[in-house]
């Protein structure tokens, strides 16, 4: 059972305002999403290990410094250089 | 009152040359805010982690350091949770939850007087960025200011088991740290904000409270006392202490209730899909044994056994890897090191003042170097110069940069034991104090004042056995 | 000459041979673009300097320097793909204004190998949804029918090789994003083993799946393309090491051929009937074909979605406006309100993806679901492994309908999620797929899905080709 309390968490932890009619639509339909991964629960799969991709330690990035030309982060919101962000408290 | 104390340690391996995921410079100290970054560190769509081969190295070797166990792979988890620092709002870490992958695992590293404690984990991750308040304060600024350039510096973090009791311990400790750090030459902490230390503690079996924002380690022990005291006090008044993390107020020197209102946070963990499990093999702790640099308790070791130094002086020594380091050097132009060691760590340190041992860079005000005190443990060797002699020109030369032999031939405050001279001197003195000499003659022991008057006369350059003897031999006479 | 009608390999050979010009090739193509668009819809951008560098290419031609092996060829490149200097908008309000720094490792070396990249095509949100009706820039529609929806989330890069637009496109393929726009538009989409293809400058939705990969209107355009993009590349460390593939196009005799019985359950009988069509077509060209099962095929989809949205609620939390976005200052909120309220501007399908993944990885449901989702891959990946043993590969229907109305299933987003249930398979064992056109129904496309093992691409572009030379299925409508 997915309630609107976990819904209007879950919005909070993910960062992403939530009107109410949003939350609303949101509980019912991911209720029934949640109720067909449910499904995975059915299967008895204890042993099998879950496949991992593997690199060799010898094919990591040499640690050699490099400038990047260009400029990452353009010039939306910026003063004196830094990052303009919203305030902390 | 049972207490346990343990910590979380972040060391920055300024030895690596790039950050952890990508290739812009790991030391952004001095840079031009934002001038370090580039698209993987800035976290710009698209972008992918290249873990660095180097900072696994290093992170091998602190494990080892440490009496770690390094697992046949390390793989890397994401840690997500939303903050203005985090480009990606999460940060690549490791996580032993579902399996091990970090890189070290149940070490044990003893730190003095056969104490040891027990080491979790050491785990490689990232730094955030920095965040810069116009105003000057977190709580009056009108908006945040954020720099990238620390943003995937690569960090490692070593946990401790709660094995610590008593604060004064724990200094030692990071004392240790710092110096196997040093030693391996893998973080470099006289950088500013180069180590962190957070520490977990509770008392009487109570909850546990989170300290954070301890920026020195000398600061962490004032931390820790004062917590300690707090959670005491009120356990003592049956109130109940609550598990929480607290901030340290560095200006006025308390913890503080955790402003930003941090609830159960919840990761949400999981493998991070863009790096592959690293497989390390034995080949992998082979080569960082055999790459690594000499640790302070083999140098220590090698002090006692090669250089016959007592245990109390060779640990002075290796508890500061500059000093060590200088030590050695003397002790190869000039072989005495007994001698050499001890104008080290009794004169010498004289000179340096408290606040350059904490930020350890002892000799950065002296002008000073390892040829001098060879050269100074030389003329005091050969008899040129008396040990009083001998301190008074190391007070000039820590000042002027003048080798010993030099000021001692420009001085002539070589020595006097020519019989003859010293003969003059104490003619000289028996004449001008002839009370004295007749009280001498019934009490030995005032002979020590005439030998005061003789060392006054020569303006200290006698040598007081030889004169001393020659003084008793005259009396006696 | 209707230059635009032309594929690839044409294109390259015409503009080194000088029988045209780059400039005209792309001038025609721009016109076409102009013409079709108010139908199709299958651009968001189209690149304005493509001229410009078609005249370079035809200086460069003159001059007797190596054009490369896709000269002059006019490639969309689907847009969650980064080109420098060109927007990138992944189809969302969060990449509004967003002008990557640095091109694609794919894009550059399509680049390197003299192609032009045309413009920028439409997509679902983040390339989230099987329709390219998530889309801000409005919905692609199919060329075979423009009340209906051209497949996704590659609509845009399916639509416009179909429509004529451009010779070739790319796109990615998280579920099937490149099969069932390529199903459904009639034309020839791949995706890659997992690990061929680099993923630097692919926005990542979910990383652990998706691949980039070509769409065209034949088997050799798309092994044009796919040789110029795959091998490995050190920007990206879960590309395979020591690959740099040379596919081509060959007969082979007598494949094996396994056709899975999963999945022609529950599927449209039109669909099935060309299906069964379609294996007819290849026992007659030698193949040996056999019924097959895959019994994992049942938790494939739970699989999926668990690990797609998980992986997706991580990798667009960067999105909080303050590097890349939209206008809105962030001066006068508090930093959780602004996050909250620029991330509102998520499409629909988006936010709730981005809900339920962070519903399986919170607190106490990782091994309920996301570890489960997990050891089904492996479940999955070792039924492959046996089938593969005696069969060089594995075909069925690429999508279980045909191309529905704008509009049909945009409401129920489970009922959305199941059209998936043939191509998901591919993207969490990381064998490659395609889908090959294979016939009409009503007027209507369906395409046929064709498997390999690991890199082994070329077993799955012969069984293509000999599909595609017998079958001789329409490619592109009257528009």
């Amino acid at each position: 059972m997915v309630t609107t309390e976990q819904i209007r968490h879950l919005g909070w932890l993910a960062r992403i305002e939530l009107s109410d009619s949003e939350i609303e639509r949101y509980t019912s339909q991911i209720e029934e999403i949640i109720k067909y991964l449910d499904t995975l629960d059915t299967i008895p799969l204890k042993e099998i290990e879950p496949i991992v991709a593997k690199k060799k330690f010898s094919d990591l990035r040499p640690d050699e410094p490099a400038k990047f030309e260009g400029d990452a982060l353009g010039t939306k919101y910026r003063k004196d250089g830094f990052v303009k962000g919203p305030r902390m408290v | 009152m049972e207490t346990k104390i343990g910590l979380e340690i972040h060391c920055q391996l300024t030895g690596a040359k790039s950050k952890l995921f990508c290739s812009c410079r790991c030391d952004y100290r001095g840079m031009e805010p934002n001038a370090n970054t580039c698209p993987t560190c800035s976290g710009l769509p698209g972008t992918l982690p290249l873990l660095n081969k180097k900072a696994a190295e290093f992170a091998g070797m602190i494990s080892l350091a440490l009496g770690c166990r390094i697992p046949e792979e390390i793989a890397f988890y994401r840690k997500n949770y939303f903050y203005p620092d985090l480009p990606k709002n999460f940060q690549l870490t490791q996580y032993n939850a579902y399996g091990i992958t970090s890189i070290g695992v149940d070490g044990r590293l003893e730190y003095g007087d056969g104490k040891s404690a027990g080491i979790r984990r050491v785990q490689l991750e990232e730094d955030p960025g920095r965040l810069v308040y116009e105003s000057g304060s977190m709580e009056t600024s009108v908006y945040t200011l954020i720099d990238y350039n620390r943003a995937g510096v690569p960090l490692v973090e070593i946990v401790t088991e709660p094995d610590f009791s008593d604060p004064k311990d724990v200094r030692l400790f990071l004392d240790k740290i710092t110096s196997i750090m040093e030693h391996l030459g893998i973080c470099d902490t006289k950088l500013e904000g180069s180590v962190r230390c957070d520490g977990n503690v509770s008392v009487g079996g109570g909850n546990r409270v989170e300290i954070k924002n301890v920026s020195s380690f000398a600061d962490v022990e004032k931390a820790l006392r004062y917590e300690i005291t707090r959670q005491k006090t009120m356990v003592s008044r049956d109130i109940e202490v609550k598990s929480e993390t607290r901030h340290w107020d560095d200006a006025r020197k308390v913890t503080k209730e955790s402003r930003t209102k941090e609830e159960e946070q919840d990761y949400r963990y999981f493998p991070e899909p863009d790096i592959p499990a690293v497989v390390l093999g034995e080949k992998f702790n082979l080569f960082a044994r055999q790459s690594m640099p000499e640790l302070p308790d083999a140098r220590k070791e090698r002090f006692i056994s090669n250089y016959g130094l007592s245990a109390h002086v060779a640990q002075v020594l290796i508890d500061n890897k500059e000093m060590a380091d200088f030590f050695e050097s003397a002790v190869k132009t000039y072989q005495s090191p007994k001698e050499i060691a001890n104008w080290i760590v009794t004169d010498l340190m004289s000179f340096v003042d408290e606040r350059q041992k904490e930020d350890r860079s002892l000799f950065a005000g002296l002008k000073i170097g390892p040829e001098h005190i060879a050269d100074l443990a030389k003329i005091v060797d050969q008899g040129v110069v008396n040990r009083a002699t001998a301190k008074q020109i190391l007070s000039q030369v820590v000042k002027t940069g003048e080798m010993p032999s030099q000021v001692a031939k420009r001085t002539h405050a070589g020595k006097i034991d020519d019989a003859g001279a010293l003969s003059q001197a104490i003619d000289s003195v028996f004449q001008a104090e002839q009370a004295a000499v007749q009280d001498a003659k019934r009490n030995p022991n005032a002979a020590n004042f005439l030998l005061g008057k003789v060392m006054q006369a020569t303006k200290g350059r006698a040598d007081p056995k030889a004169a001393l003897e020659m003084i008793q031999q005259r009396l006696g006479s | 000459m209707a230059l635009y009608t032309l594929d690839a390999g044409s294109v390259a050979s015409g503009i080194k041979s000088r029988k045209f010009s780059a400039e005209e090739y792309i001038h025609q193509l721009l016109e076409r673009i102009e013409k079709v668009e108010p139908k199709v819809n299958a651009f968001v951008t189209v690149n304005k300097e493509a001229l410009d560098q078609a005249r370079i290419l035809d200086k460069k031609i003159r001059d007797g320097e190596n054009a490369g092996s896709l000269a002059g060829v006019a490639i969309g490149v689907k847009d969650n793909i980064c080109v420098q200097g060109i927007k990138t908008t992944c189809a969302s309000r969060m990449l509004e204004g967003y002008v990557p720094p640095y091109d694609a490792t794919v894009v550059k070396r399509l680049k390197d190998a003299g192609a032009i990249i045309i413009g920028k095509v439409n997509l679902d949100e983040f390339a989230m949804g099987s329709t390219t009706e998530f889309s801000r820039h409005g919905p692609t529609r199919n060329p075979w029918d423009i009340g209906r929806v051209p497949g996704g989330s590659s609509g845009g890069s399916a639509a416009s090789v179909a429509a004529l637009e451009c010779a070739a496109s790319l796109g990615s393929d998280t579920g099937g994003s490149v099969r069932c726009p390529a199903s459904f538009c009639s034309a020839v989409g791949l995706k890659p083993t997992y690990g061929l293809v680099s993923r630097y400058g692919l926005v990542s939705y979910a990383n652990s799946l998706e691949q980039i990969g070509p769409v065209g209107r034949t088997v050799a355009d798309v092994v044009a393309v796919l040789n110029a993009i795959a091998g490995t590349d050190e920007r990206d460390h879960t590309t395979a090491e020591n690959v740099r593939p040379a596919y081509s196009l060959s007969e082979r005799k007598g494949l094996r051929v396994g056709l899975v019985k999963e999945f022609l359950e529950g599927v449209d009988p039109a669909v099935a009937k060309i299906i069964h069509d379609a294996v007819d077509t290849l026992a007659g060209q030698g193949c040996k074909v056999e019924q097959v099962s895959l019994a994992s095929v049942q938790y494939a989809l739970a699989s999926y979605y668990t690990i797609a949205m998980a992986e997706a609620s991580s990798n667009l939390a960067r999105y909080d406006n303050i590097r890349y976005g939209f206008d809105m200052t962030p001066e006068g909120y508090e930093w959780n309100t602004y996050f909250s309220k620029v991330r509102s501007n998520f499409g629909e399908e988006v936010k709730r993806r981005i809900i339920v993944g962070s519903y399986v990885l919170s607190s106490g449901y990782y091994g309920k679901y996301y570890l489960k989702a997990q050891q089904v891959r492996s479940l999955l990946k070792n039924e492959l492994k046996t089938l593969f043993k005696h069969h060089d590969v594995l075909i069925g229907p690429t999508m279980p309908i045909l191309p529905f109305k704008i509009g049909e299933k945009i409401d129920d987003p489970l009922k959305m999620y199941l059209v998936d249930i043939d191509t998901v398979v591919a993207n969490l064992t990381g064998v490659p797929a395609m889908s090959v056109p294979a016939g009409f129904a009503g007027g209507l496309p369906v395409g046929l899905q064709i498997m390999a093992d690991e890199f082994q691409e070329q077993m799955m572009l012969d069984a293509a080709y000999l599909f595609e030379s017998a079958a001789k299925v329409q490619r592109s409508p009257e528009l």
